[in-house]
């Protein structure tokens, strides 16, 4: 009870009962979190509702119930909501661009849209951005002569833009190869101020690799919050390795090492127990809440 | 030799700016920035003011290197744009809003005329005289001969009204005259050198 | 020669006629008299040499700050010869960046406008000029105003697009992250909306004016003009805003071609709709400022 407390006043965003549907689906169903300075992930399948979080969040979307408070500020007061708005940086699921515009005067633009009005400010913070995200050699490239992995890394330079207390981030390792989400990686890590930053995929190793929390977020509920080795640890005892398949398993396939991985409370004839992984738990837990 | 080649290249490099070739632009300030940032400090000793000339006078370069005609060299032309933009940061500084326009001819036919003068001190004669004016008519002798400025920008330079300027550079010159005149005729009384020079 | 004294002359001349390392040094740290550092410097603007050797004297990170932010600003550049006109005309700098993203401000889109008036236009002079004979066999030919009736009903839905595509968000691709930005939704919306109409109006009037008919043409389509897109935007804090702009349009082109088919369509541009006009826009302007909170939050599905 007391740690619980505790949790709740050093927490610095804080969602109760957050719901919101669109038509007949319920996108999000009585979502309570709390997120802290540091990386939190955010996993879940495709339509999870993860999206629909991060818009909320993001004082993009209005909820249709629940509250949400960061830094203490209510998004439904509109003084307070700009006061949100102004330590935010926000990277959307596909984000689009004016494709006729160069990198550099797309930074500019959205430098704007953060009211920084000084056009020398504003031009030294898209060189560090730009600096921190590795593409200073592309300012002056039409976006639309960038790679796929080159646009990812524009959106995080953009959400980037006027160091961000909270950092939201939509699958922002969607299209990078394994170099650059190791950058990425650094990238996130050594950010000044330490902001809340919240990203969201659908690849256990990402969380694996980058996030000291993590939630699970499935239909629309979440269904875990902790550690990944937490995560991990819910399906200890249930993860077995062999060599063929098993179809009483709740969940059966081959893994890198051409090995079957099962995930079950039977386990088939001549399988070991193994350590389960962050993936694991997260299989175990979808498993459990009907999805796949 | 070698000062010559380096003309050479600048003036190239000047011309590919003007075609719009950015590691032009990016060569040309690795070659000039770093003496300009020195010699703009000797002129404003606030470090972001400098920062910002330095940065306007590239940006200037990179605008308007057409307007460069060829005549007096690369280091010129751009010490003529920075002196100027240096001047327009002080301003903004100021808080006064007054925009200075920059002129090409001028600070190329002016710089490199009294360069030319400068240059030729054989450390004898003029360079005596200079040193034994006070602080304040040497300040406005550097900024209006060496510098080239008009004695408005000058004045903002040296944060005195326009009138101050004037008379400082007039008080300067006499002396000068004055003491190439006595150096040429030979040592006088000390007493009677101190009454022509004057102080501020 | 080597130095001498403090305070004399300042010797330039090394051992070839450079200043020794020595001497630069003192120079950058600006611990030289004045009148040996004008030396250094009447020597520097004719030397390269001394000019490189003077950098490895400057912090190399305050270099390479500056020359980011050099590369930057080159790269952003200053938005043309329009943007600086309107700067020294004391608009502020921010905004014309916000609305030079405007898709109805470029020019394919302002090309297409032109070249859907040269076609109405020309349809209407060829009609009035006899070129091509008017429609149906039921009019009048010759009544005044009736060669007009397609540029009536596509004028002001010309200059109705230009302002749809500067304020739907279907039209701005980063419109979530303006969403999620401080600056004001409505200040954003109106700025880029005002610059489209302003834009859109001026190739409409013209054409307008060079139409053969009534003098008074390209002033009389001001108002509805500004009416439709007024409408259109008070209708968006109602409405979802693609619905709101369609509305905008069938409110003009129903009444457009219901005076077009009476053979009076200039109806829809005088007198009495001009009032209509007027007290419409009124009510739009009304409606749009009390509920202008609507474009601050949630209005990006």
């Amino acid at each position: 009870m007391d740690q619980m407390t505790l949790n709740v006043r050093t927490a610095v965003v804080r969602v109760d009962g957050l719901s919101r549907r669109y038509g007949a689906t319920r996108a999000l169903d009585q979502v309570d979190l709390t997120l802290e300075r540091g990386i939190t992930g955010l996993l879940g399948p495709n339509g999870a509702g993860k999206t629909t979080l991060l818009s909320i969040l993001a004082t993009v979307s209005e909820p249709d119930a629940g509250r949400v408070s960061a830094f203490g500020l209510d998004p439904r007061d509109a003084a307070e909501r700009v006061e949100i708005r102004r330590r935010l940086g926000y990277l959307p699921q596909e984000l689009g661009y004016h494709r006729h515009f160069t990198v550099a005067a797309f930074l500019d633009y959205v430098a704007i849209l953060k009211e920084i009005t000084d056009r020398r400010r504003r031009a030294e913070e898209v060189a560090r951005v730009l600096a921190a995200v590795g593409l200073e050699d592309r300012a002056r490239s039409r976006i639309r002569a960038l790679s796929g992995g080159m646009r990812q890394r524009l959106g995080i330079a953009q959400a980037l833009l006027g160091s961000p207390d909270l950092l939201i981030l939509d699958e922002p390792t969607a299209g990078l190869d394994p170099e650059q989400r190791l950058r990425f990686r650094e990238l996130l890590s050594g950010l000044p101020g330490d902001p809340v930053t919240v990203l969201s995929t659908h690849q256990a190793d990402d969380i694996a690799a980058i996030c000291p929390q993590v939630v699970v977020l499935l239909q629309g509920q979440v269904h875990f919050a902790g550690t990944p080795s937490e995560l991990a640890a819910t399906a200890a005892g249930r993860a077995w390795a062999a060599g063929e398949r098993d179809d009483r398993a709740h969940l059966s396939w081959r893994g890198g090492d051409n090995r079957w991985r099962h995930i079950g409370d039977h386990p088939p004839a001549g399988a070991e127990l193994v350590s389960p992984t962050v993936e694991d738990g997260y299989l175990m837990l979808s498993h459990a809440a009907g999805g796949r | 030799m070698r000062p010559e080649a380096g003309e050479r290249d600048d003036a190239a490099l000047l011309r590919a700016v003007a075609r719009g070739d950015e590691d032009a632009l990016t060569a040309l300030y690795d070659r000039h920035a770093g003496w300009l940032t020195v010699r703009l400090t000797r002129r404003c000793a606030m470090p972001d003011v400098v920062d910002h000339a330095v940065q306007d006078t590239f940006l200037a370069v990179w605008r308007e290197a057409g307007a460069y005609r060829g005549g007096g060299d690369v280091a010129a032309f751009i010490w003529g744009i920075g002196v100027r933009r240096l001047i327009d940061a002080i301003r903004r500084d100021n808080g006064s809003r007054w925009r200075l326009p920059w002129r090409a001819a001028e600070s190329e036919a002016v710089v490199s005329a009294e360069d030319q003068v400068l240059v030729g001190i054989e450390h004898g004669r003029l360079g005596q005289a200079l040193a034994e004016l006070s602080p304040e008519l040497r300040g406005a002798i550097e900024a209006t001969v060496l510098d080239g400025l008009t004695c408005a920008e000058a004045a903002v330079l040296l944060g005195v009204a326009e009138g101050t300027v004037k008379s400082r550079c007039h008080r300067a010159r006499v002396a000068l005259r004055a003491a190439l005149a006595e150096q040429q005729a030979g040592p006088d009384t000390k007493a009677h050198r101190r009454e022509a020079w004057g102080t501020s | 020669m080597t130095n001498s004294s403090p305070g004399a002359a300042g010797p330039v001349a090394g051992a070839d006629g450079h200043p020794g390392e020595d001497l630069l040094a003192s120079y950058a740290a600006g611990a030289i008299d004045e009148v040996a550092a004008w030396s250094v410097e009447a020597h520097l603007t004719a030397c390269g040499r001394c000019r490189s050797a003077l950098s490895a004297h400057v912090d190399a990170e305050r270099l390479a700050h500056n020359r980011s932010v050099l590369l930057v600003r080159a790269a952003i550049g200053d938005g043309g010869r329009l943007r600086r006109v309107l700067r020294r005309g004391g608009l502020p700098d921010h905004v014309l960046g916000l609305v030079a993203a405007t898709p109805s401000l470029r020019r394919s889109w302002l090309l297409s406008v032109m070249g859907v008036l040269a076609v109405v236009a020309g349809e209407a002079a060829a009609v009035r000029y006899g070129w091509i004979t008017a429609g149906s066999p039921g009019r009048i030919p010759g009544y005044p105003g009736q060669n007009l009736a397609p540029f009536l009903l596509v004028g002001p839905l010309l200059v109705l697009a230009g302002v749809a595509a500067a304020f739907l968000p279907m039209f701005d691709p980063a419109c979530r992250l303006a969403a999620a930005a401080p600056f004001s939704g409505f200040v954003l919306l109106l700025a880029r909306s005002v610059s489209a109409l302003a834009a859109a109006l001026v190739p409409v009037a013209a054409a307008a004016f060079l139409l053969p008919g009534p003098g008074w043409l390209p002033v009389a389509l001001m108002l509805p003009s500004l009416t439709l897109c007024a409408f259109a935007l008070a209708a968006a804090t109602v409405l979802p805003p693609r619905a709101a702009a369609v509305m905008a349009a069938i409110l003009w082109a129903v009444p457009a071609l219901l005076l077009a088919v009476d053979d009076v369509p200039l109806l829809i541009v005088q007198r009495n709709a001009q009032f209509g006009c007027a007290a419409v826009l009124c009510a739009c302007a009304v409606v749009l400022l009390a509920r202008r909170d609507r474009f601050e939050w949630g209005w990006i599905r």
